[in-house]
């Protein structure tokens, strides 16, 4: 009776423990992933709002960006199914340079943005990433909505996708260089040297 | 905000902003070129994009859904070119011209006359606590908002919310079909096309008598909506122009997928129709 007792709450313990686990971890990576997209976003937003010069406004943001947003796998998506074609030369010219288009597009917007907040909402798993929402409370605009993709599987949250009032920053891209591929000859040089052009494009109007 | 993503998302987003903007204003005019369109349409089968053989080339295609792209992209160029020397310079006119808070005061006036399209829209697709938002909106603009000019429903708590006839289609399963780009009017799809036929029968302002002030009235809204919306997305429209490779393709996919979130959201509004506060 003893033994039987303890055999069956070292079972029924076993199987709640496991139960109460299954049910705990996604629990618990959706509130890393809300605490990660908060830490981040609050990060950003005291950079935007202070009063440094741009250039400086820049360079503190841009290791934020290395650090936390995965910049490869959002490339490699972007790129599509001529990911596979490319050849290994090609794959790595083509992250540098999507690095770059990426750094830039983001630093030309950080001076229009002074003044704005966030606040977060609910996370949902979606596949394998968390997707958390967020609002962006912006001076004299009305409030926009947005999602934040995180993915866990490189060990630390990095953002992989972000989405404003629906639309995907990554899967646009990826239509946009797709199309641009497919009306150019189909190859994948062509969109690096397009790139290149607008890295080159942009130097010159910034002057750096 | 001015961080990574943020910006990221508003780039893209503001793809689609623009683009929905677009679709949203205008009455006249914009019926005419959507007949336009419809002929062009009909009257080109050499318009349609062949259909690629490769599987992966195939699922890029029926991910763009533009069965009628060389034509699209004849009336996006067209398009661009227009906007270019007429609506763009007279939105960059008029921001210059005219200060912010008369902007704005405009702004809401545009939206709150088009509140019964919404109100008429919510109750088609079935969602009462919308619908009751976009009436009670309707109401308190227009009186204590002074014709629309103050929106006041928004301090009371009722923010504006967007519904059209493609959306209400959409809510009842009805699929989008391929996307078109319609001059002047910008992108849209067939479903959203006869929504907005629809939207012009559901809007109190066409069947005004004509007549008195009010035929001036109603060409100075829609004048009004039209450079209003174009001032709203300047930055956007042009940045899209920049940074995209392929703007069309930038734009089309923005577009249809805004329009594809938008329904689900009205879909999932499942809210109770009382107000917040009674409960």
């Amino acid at each position: 009776m003893k033994t039987r007792l303890t055999r069956r709450l070292l079972l029924g313990t076993v199987t709640t423990l496991g139960l109460m686990l299954s049910v705990a971890q996604p629990a618990a990576a959706a509130e890393s992933a809300s605490a990660f997209v908060h830490q981040l976003g609050d990060r950003l937003v005291a950079i935007v709002n202070s009063d440094l010069p741009a250039a400086q406004k820049k360079e503190k943001v841009l290791p934020i960006l290395q650090q936390d947003v995965d910049v490869d796998a959002i490339g490699r998506f972007c790129l599509g199914r001529y990911w596979r074609v490319a050849t290994p030369e090609q794959q790595a010219e083509y992250l540098k340079l999507f690095h770059q288009v990426l750094a830039n597009a983001i630093t030309d917007k950080l001076g229009d943005y002074r003044g704005v907040s966030f606040t977060i909402g609910g996370t949902t798993p979606k596949g394998e990433d968390q997707s958390v929402d967020a609002i962006l409370h912006r001076p004299q605009q009305p409030d926009a909505n947005m999602e934040w993709i995180v993915n866990e599987s490189s060990g630390a949250p990095k953002v992989v996708d972000v989405i404003g009032e629906g639309a995907s920053l990554r899967l646009t891209q990826r239509q946009d260089y797709a199309s641009y591929i497919q009306r150019n000859g189909g190859q994948v040089s062509t969109l690096l040297t397009a790139l290149q052009h607008q890295i080159e494009r942009h130097s010159t109007a910034t002057g750096n | 905000m001015g961080s990574e993503k943020d910006d990221q998302h508003l780039e893209h987003s503001s793809a689609g902003n623009a683009c929905r903007s677009l679709t949203v204003r205008g009455r006249t005019f914009r019926t005419g070129s959507l007949v336009l369109g419809g002929l062009a349409l009909a009257g080109c089968s050499s318009m349609v994009a062949p259909k690629p053989t490769d599987p992966e080339a195939l699922a890029e295609y029926q991910e763009a859904n533009d069965k009628y792209e060389p034509l699209n992209r004849k009336m996006y160029d067209l398009s661009v070119t227009v906007d270019k020397y007429t609506t763009r310079p007279v939105a960059k006119a008029y921001v210059w011209a005219v200060p912010v808070p008369v902007r704005k005061s405009l702004g809401n006036m545009v939206q709150t006359m088009n509140e019964p399209v919404v109100f008429f829209n919510d109750v088609g697709a079935g969602k009462p606590r919308r619908a009751g938002d976009a009436f009670v909106r309707w109401c308190i603009n227009m009186v204590a908002g002074v014709g629309g000019f103050i929106d006041v429903a928004k301090y009371a708590g009722y923010p504006h919310h967007d519904n059209d006839g493609g959306l209400t289609l959409a809510t009842w399963g009805i699929a989008s079909g391929p996307y078109l780009f319609l001059p002047m009017m910008g992108p849209s799809t067939f479903r959203d096309g006869i929504g907005y036929g629809l939207d012009q029968g559901l809007s109190p302002w066409n069947y005004v008598p004509r007549g008195y002030g009010l035929l001036t009235f109603n060409w100075a809204y829609n004048i009004m909506g039209v450079i209003n919306t174009r001032a709203n997305h300047l930055d956007d429209l042009d940045q899209v122009q920049r940074d995209a490779l392929d703007p069309y393709a930038t734009i089309r996919s923005a577009y249809q997928q805004q329009r594809k979130a938008m329904a689900e959201a009205i879909k999932n509004d499942h809210r109770a129709t009382v107000p917040d506060w009674y409960n």
